[in-house]
């Protein structure tokens, strides 16, 4: 074919001049990528190192009352004391433990909860007229303004705990979720149905695949917000969790013991988030 | 007017045994068809077309006459306000399996490969899995995306993107397909690729092909039959039969005195519409 021939000629001249030409000395296209990206990881280090090392000075100096931000090496001995010792009696494992199961399971249900509204919101328009109002309303509330109505509701135990958190993230899931069943492109769900698919097939092949990058950033936001929560929830009642924790060491102004609480739960925050963009990278990976 | 089918390629266990439609039977006709999105302002008055079983016809025109919304009216998507849309006779009531579509944007599935985009159709067929499996490597090695199987969309250029999307339609053997400028997106030496391409598919699935392209030398080198619509509402301006040696996909073709003859001729009449 003559397109073949014009092509292989045209590679052979690329190759001749390639020959001729004289060598590049830098480097090749991947090294500098991989030396930009080494550069940017260690700027992203640095500025948190920093951060850390003037923390450490200005506090070990006195420059700064203890009172108002204790020293790191302060609260790393606070926190081997705790984990050591327990919490107002209670081991740390038992604090730790207890909050993450608060927020995982409310974050579970909450994202079931959040997808099959979200999908069905999405796809029948009767049921998202008939949500429509009650969401616009729900959306804009802050929902730790429900927190006392809640206790209220269901006590002041355990369920309300759970069910604020997991109000808060079904509400995120579910109006992702909505956004991605409606973002779906129309020319896609047509080719479906002209090779010859079907309601349930077009939803199970071709809507529910093109939401799914909506619904694990509704997950991720949920996800965060629900630690938010948590603390909150936690600081209104009870005796156990990392939230307990911090507002039992702000009222005897142990603000190392603070600190730990603070720290531990930005630790557990940042593990889940990158865990679940793992997960997300896994699913979704025809992003590219 | 369909082509003798070529024995030159002999891929040929896309199709059961060939059947040589009737030359001038209808599968696809409109009748008196008045369409508009709104009612204050049609689209399409009183057109009436026919397209024949197995013949590759092009329509040609003016941006804006129409030529999206006819395709969309003969794939179901729209319904007529007036007249009628008949598919082998029987009215067009809505998306059908038996009307292959290939859109001009990306409409592949992103989270499916080339392959499982491909034999997306079977899966509502029923088949024997060996049966489908053949058919979709079958066309995989006609349109050349050898190698790229087991590849995501993102990871295609657009030519190769255009192939899977055509592949697609094609593996289940619509009796018609619909083809609305499916290579504009594309460089013209990939275009040519797929035009010859196209013309080889053609051969080897017995079904009609309706194409819209603004390019006289497109619509030239692959139509059995051009038709040229008017300005206003859709009227037919022109209809050519086109006659070029065969294998119809030689780019010989497109440099042949016949070619260059039909290429003046049309591009006088599409200036005539101005
Ligand atoms: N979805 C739509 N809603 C409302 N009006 C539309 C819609 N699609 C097309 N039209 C209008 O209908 C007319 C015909 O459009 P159509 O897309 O069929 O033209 P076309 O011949 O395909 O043009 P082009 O060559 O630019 O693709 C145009 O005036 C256009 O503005
Ligand atoms: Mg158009």
């Amino acid at each position: 074919m003559q397109l073949k021939a014009s092509q292989q000629t045209a590679q052979q001249i690329a190759q001749q001049t390639a020959a001729n030409a004289p060598k590049f000395k830098g480097q090749d296209l991947k090294t500098q990528e991989l030396r930009e990206r080494g550069l940017l990881f260690c700027v992203g280090i640095a500025m948190p190192v920093l951060i850390l090392i003037l923390w450490e000075i200005t506090t070990q100096q006195g420059w700064i009352d203890e009172l108002f931000l204790p020293s790191i090496s302060g609260i790393v001995t606070e926190f081997f004391a705790i984990a050591s010792k327990g919490y107002a009696g209670t081991p740390l494992m038992s604090h730790v433990l207890a909050s993450l199961r608060r927020v995982f399971t409310a974050f579970g249900v909450g994202t079931l909860v959040g997808l099959l509204l979200g999908l069905l919101m999405g796809y029948y328009k009767y049921i998202r007229a008939a949500f429509y109002v009650v969401t616009e309303i729900l959306r804009p509330i802050p929902p730790l303004a429900f927190i006392t109505l809640f206790i209220l509701w269901f006590g002041i135990g355990e369920i309300s705990k759970v069910l604020i958190i997991l109000y808060a993230g079904a509400l995120i899931v579910m109006l992702n979720t909505m956004e991605g069943v409606r973002a779906c492109p129309k020319q896609k769900i047509l080719a479906a149905r002209t090779l010859g698919a079907k309601d349930l097939a077009i939803f199970a092949y071709v809507i529910f695949p093109a939401a799914l990058p909506y619904i694990f950033t509704g997950m991720r936001v949920a996800l965060s917000v629900d630690f938010g929560i948590l603390v909150a929830a936690e600081l209104l009642a009870g005796d156990l969790g990392m939230g307990y924790i911090i507002q039992d060491a702000s009222t005897f102004f142990n603000v190392e013991a603070l600190f730990v609480g603070i720290l531990m739960i930005a630790f557990f925050g940042v593990v889940s988030d990158f865990l679940l963009r793992l997960i997300s990278a896994r699913v979704v990976h025809w992003q590219g | 007017m369909p082509r003798p089918s070529s024995t030159s390629l002999s891929a040929a266990n896309l199709t059961e045994p060939y059947v040589q439609p009737a030359a001038d039977k209808e599968i696809i006709g409109l009748s008196q068809v008045t369409f508009g999105y709104s009612r204050k302002r049609l689209v399409l008055q009183d057109l009436t077309l026919s397209i024949r079983q197995g013949e590759f016809l092009t329509l040609l025109g003016p941006s804006g006459c129409g030529k999206s919304t006819i395709l969309n009216l003969i794939a179901g998507f729209y319904k007529p306000l007036a007249g009628l849309v008949t598919h082998g006779g029987e009215p067009v009531k809505g998306p059908s399996e038996r009307r292959g579509v290939v859109f001009q944007g990306n409409a592949l599935f992103d989270w499916m490969t080339v392959e499982q985009n491909i034999a997306f159709g079977f899966r509502f067929q029923s088949l024997s899995k060996l049966e489908k499996q053949q058919k979709v490597k079958t066309i995989i090695q006609l349109v050349g995306l050898q190698g790229s199987e087991r590849k995501y969309p993102y990871q295609l250029s657009g030519g190769m993107r255009q192939r899977v999307a055509v592949a697609r339609s094609m593996v289940v053997q619509p009796e018609i397909l619909l083809m609305d400028e499916p290579f504009a997106a594309v460089d013209v030496q990939t275009r040519e690729g797929l035009q010859e391409e196209l013309l080889k598919l053609h051969e080897q699935v017995s079904g009609a092909i309706l194409f819209v392209t603004h390019s006289i030398e497109e619509a030239v080198f692959l139509s059995d039959r051009i038709v040229i619509l008017d300005r206003n509402l859709g009227g037919i301006y022109d209809e050519t039969l086109v006659q070029l040696p065969e294998p119809r996909y030689t780019p010989m073709n497109r440099v042949s005195d016949a070619f260059n003859q039909y290429r003046t001729d049309l591009y006088l009449k599409m200036k005539a519409i101005g």
